[in-house]
């Protein structure tokens, strides 16, 4: 095994989308269902072992988006790749996400990243068409979905993304 | 601090470094921590090794050393600890400084401020997403409604058109059961009068509907009696199955004779048969009619007669043929009726039949005038007959003359 790597990750994605919950459940392994919202930025720290090398991740959970904060890109600066997070049961969310990808990608290039499509265990509420989410798989995105809740699909995306970032 | 005393500008230092918690770190070139000061702890950074690589102690800062640009922030960061901080990466010679600020107060008060505009947003979203499906859950309501609307129209316009379908079908029914009964009536009076006159006669009363035809009148009938002669000594001495045979071959024989003549059988008496002309329907000649039949009963037991001799019966044939004004009608009760002829001239025939010999038609001077010219007759004289108060002439027909 080579030596222990140390990478930023960037969690984005419109407000409520559930980044935080994502974060603690991938490295506390809970979940609550009070929601706190983000200001500025916050910081975590998860090693994962790959099959060939130890990852830490360093994860910074960024403020959601919304109309009154826009993305801070010193936030993303030195990122080695981010998730992308929208709420299936909000379609205004991917929208969010699509826009931010684009600022990020102007800004500072092809990063890799992950399309997490969060809040799966409510699929009653899922207002997300299928053939959207069908056409971006077919222009090349990782598109996941995931529960921070149930847990469902987590640890798999940060790992999809970890070893997309380890290469 | 330019413009500020020395001594007010040191009293703000030292407010800021206690009450925004300062702390600093000083990264070389080689992004070495070379320096280290201030609240260290209060962000979680105590312990940490001078001479190493800074990013392997200082997790937060992978990625962010050198900085492109200075002087560099990154505001509000919060740290394992709890403590939110904003970043300054200040260059000085060779080396970066990073001083952390502790923001976490401020970002408290923006927090609250940001969780009240996102709840109020979340909150306005969830509704328009109820108005939402409520305005669709009330488009399908009204889509449901117009079609248990038109649902009903249509069960109405059914409902209608069955009960409609039902007077129809009670009026056909009522049409039928009259038939039924108007059809059952003509049966009941075609068998009723079938038993009177030939079948071609009782259909003629039935549809002429004048059963009137049957009610007690006077009218001017021929009347013709039949019988065996030695028919009492025959079936006194033969076995009654060959009786009954012997008189259904008898019937068989003249009863189609009397219809085809179309007289009235009155009524069948063993071996006597009562047949009359002129009622219930008129005929013209009635005497011509009854002499006619007589002829041909006559030969149809001539015809008979020859089986009967060859078994060794001893039997003739007699009649006797009378007319005049009879009274005739329905006699009897409900449930048997008969329609039958009353009078002297009933009686007359009945004698001139008793005392005919085999193979006689003896018939009234009346009848023997009426069919002159039809019939060869032969004059026998006067005779007198039991219940009669005057002698007769009689005749005796020989046989149908010649069309």
């Amino acid at each position: 095994m080579t030596a222990t790597l140390q990478k930023k990750i960037c969690m984005l994605g419109a407000f409520s989308v559930g980044k935080t919950s994502l974060v603690k459940r991938f490295v506390e392994s809970v979940f609550s269902e009070t929601y706190l919202t983000t200001v500025g930025v916050k910081i975590d720290k998860k090693t994962v072992e790959l099959s060939n090398r130890i990852v830490n991740l360093i994860l910074w959970d960024l403020a959601g988006e919304d109309d009154i904060s826009s993305l801070r890109t010193s936030y993303v600066r030195g990122s080695a790749g981010y998730l992308l997070v929208a709420d299936g049961t909000r379609p205004s969310t991917l929208e969010v996400a699509l826009s931010l990808r684009q600022r990020v990608e102007v800004e500072f290039g092809p990063l890799p990243f992950v399309l997490l499509l969060n809040k799966n265990d409510l699929r009653e509420e899922w207002a997300i068409r299928d053939e959207e989410v069908e056409g971006l798989r077919r222009d090349g995105w990782w598109v996941r979905p995931t529960s921070a809740r149930t847990g469902e699909g987590v640890d798999d995306a940060f790992g999809a993304l970890a070893d997309r970032v380890a290469r | 601090m330019e413009g500020l005393p020395a001594s007010v500008a040191e009293q703000l230092q030292a407010l800021t470094y206690g009450e925004r918690a300062v702390a600093y770190l000083q990264v070389d070139a080689e992004l070495n921590l070379v320096g280290a000061g201030g609240h260290l702890e209060a962000y979680g950074l105590a312990g940490l090794r001078l001479g190493e690589p800074v990013a392997e102690q200082v997790f937060f800062l992978e990625g962010l050393l050198p900085p492109v640009e200075t002087p560099y922030i990154v505001p509000s960061m919060e740290l394992a600890s709890g403590h939110a901080a904003d970043l300054y990466f200040l260059p000085q010679d060779d080396t970066w400084w990073v001083v952390l600020l502790d923001v976490s107060a401020a970002r408290e008060a923006a927090r609250r401020m940001q969780q009240k505009a996102y709840d109020m947003t979340l909150a306005q979203e969830r509704e328009a997403l109820l108005n939402r499906r409520l305005e669709a859950a009330n488009a399908a309501l009204l889509a449901t409604q117009r079609e248990l609307e038109a649902s009903r129209d249509a069960l109405a316009r059914a409902h209608d058109q069955v009960q409609a379908q039902a007077v129809e079908l009670a009026a056909w029914n009522k049409t039928l059961e009259e038939r039924v009964s108007a059809q059952l009536a003509e049966i009941e009076r075609m068998a009723r009068l079938k038993r009177f006159f030939a079948p071609s006669l009782a259909e003629l009363i039935v549809s002429s509907g004048n059963e009137r035809i049957l009610e007690s009148h006077r009218r001017d009938v021929a009347v013709l009696f039949c019988d065996l002669r030695g028919f009492t000594a025959f079936a006194e001495s033969a076995e009654p199955e060959e009786v009954m045979v012997l008189l259904h071959d008898y019937h068989a024989a003249l009863v189609p004779l009397i219809q085809q003549f179309e007289g009235t059988l009155d009524r069948f008496v063993g071996d006597g048969l009562m047949v009359y002309f002129n009622d219930p329907l008129p005929c013209p000649n009635p005497a011509e009619r009854a002499v006619s039949l007589a002829v041909a009963m006559r030969g149809a037991v001539t015809t008979l007669a020859q089986t009967w001799r060859r078994r060794d019966y001893q039997l003739g044939f007699g009649i006797g043929i009378a007319q005049g004004f009879a009274t005739l009608g329905q006699i009897g009760f409900e449930g048997r009726f008969d329609y039958s002829a009353i009078g002297t001239v009933i009686n007359t025939a009945a004698r001139l039949c008793e005392s005919a010999k085999d193979g006689q038609i003896l018939v009234t001077s009346r009848v023997a005038a009426a069919v002159a010219e039809a019939a060869s007759v032969t004059e026998i004289g006067q005779l007198t007959f039991k219940g009669l108060s005057r002698p007769l002439a009689v005749s005796n027909v020989e046989a149908l003359k010649a069309a």
